[in-house]
């Protein structure tokens, strides 16, 4: 049974608050590589389901799972990122030999594979909280390497509310 | 038409289905030259994280890996006093919507630390892990506010959830 997470401690040296994540009632369990969407509304995170890793979305309060239309094959998952709502869950998933970056769009429930220049493989994925571009970690010759894509061709942008459409949105420079 | 013949006619649709599906919803990635080419310039790099206008990630040459922090609009590093040390190796790394927030996961001799670092303070704070345990991935909500942390307790990888001050 799924039940709310418990506030466990209340002020530590930094007075921080300590929350564990939404339990799922299945015991212990491991869980890893966690994404909070932009709003802190979602967690996605990755558990073992069927002796695969799996992606698995919540709601960070209710401890909810939010159903993934295409995501429940392709294992292991990795790498979970979200957008600002949560209205997309980038991920790697195993293709074949290769993994593949995905999007899944809550919205429309399309998935979106992610096509990288040829002979890179994905190792972790960033989705910037409105849509617009994707930092991946790639492997190149044996090197890990980062790159900057832009998704603003293939994707609607997922806005903060009050954040506008064009210019640089959020992050004013302190 | 014998129904022998007729098998190449029907087969090669759905052959070419899966290909014309990827036409639809795939997209191929277009890469971003200018910033691609000045984070190359950073070395190796690993571990990035996206948050409003900031890129943050874990660069460097020939095993010197430090935090970098690049402004994507204006497509330079932001230089981050009092936060790369050279007793430390860092691990994973987070940033706010506003670049103020920095959230470290860092090596110091044998221990790893999970570090909270405001630019504008150009300090860092260390953040207890309770339970005891070993950070590993960190990930930041865009105000800075939120942070959900992979903590190994006891052969268990485990996600702590830590509202920030």
């Amino acid at each position: 049974m799924l039940s709310a997470g418990i506030l466990l401690t209340a002020c530590g040296p930094l007075g921080l608050r300590r929350q564990p994540a939404a339990p799922l009632g299945l015991g212990a369990e491991t869980r890893e590589q966690p994404a909070l969407s932009g709003d802190g509304r979602l967690l996605a995170s990755l558990v073992e389901r069927g002796g695969r890793t799996t992606v698995l979305l919540q709601d960070r309060r209710s401890g909810q799972v939010l159903p993934l239309r295409h995501l429940r094959r392709q294992q292991p998952h990795s790498s979970p990122s979200l957008s600002w709502t949560g209205r997309y869950l980038a991920v790697l998933v195993q293709q074949g030999p290769h993994r593949q970056a995905v999007i899944e769009d809550r919205a429309s429930g399309r998935l979106q594979p992610l096509f990288l220049p040829a002979g890179r493989e994905p190792q972790r994925l960033s989705l910037a909280p409105d849509g617009r571009r994707l930092a991946v970690e790639l492997l190149d010759n044996g090197q890990r390497r980062v790159e900057l894509f832009d998704l603003s061709a293939l994707l609607e942008p997922d806005l903060a509310p009050g954040q506008l459409q064009s210019g640089g949105g959020p992050g004013v420079a302190p | 038409m014998s129904r022998r013949r007729c098998w190449p006619l029907l087969a090669l649709p759905l052959l070419a289905l899966p290909l014309l599906l990827s036409g639809c919803f795939g997209g191929n990635l277009r890469p971003l030259p200018g910033l691609n080419q000045r984070l190359a310039q950073l070395g190796a790099s690993h571990d990035p994280q996206l948050s409003g206008r900031w890129l943050v990630l874990i660069a460097g040459r020939q095993g010197r890996q430090q935090v970098q922090l690049l402004d994507l609009e204006r497509g330079l590093p932001v230089p981050l006093p009092g936060l790369n040390r050279a007793d430390s190796q860092p691990i994973s790394v987070a940033v706010d919507q506003q670049g103020e927030r920095l959230v470290v996961v860092r090596q110091r001799d044998d221990r790893t630390e999970l570090v909270l670092h405001r630019r504008s303070l150009m300090a860092s704070e260390a953040i207890p892990i309770e339970p005891a345990g070993i950070p590993r991935g960190i990930n930041l909500s865009a105000d800075g506010r939120l942070l959900a942390v992979e903590v190994s307790r006891g052969g268990l990888w485990q996600v702590d959830l830590l509202q920030l001050p």
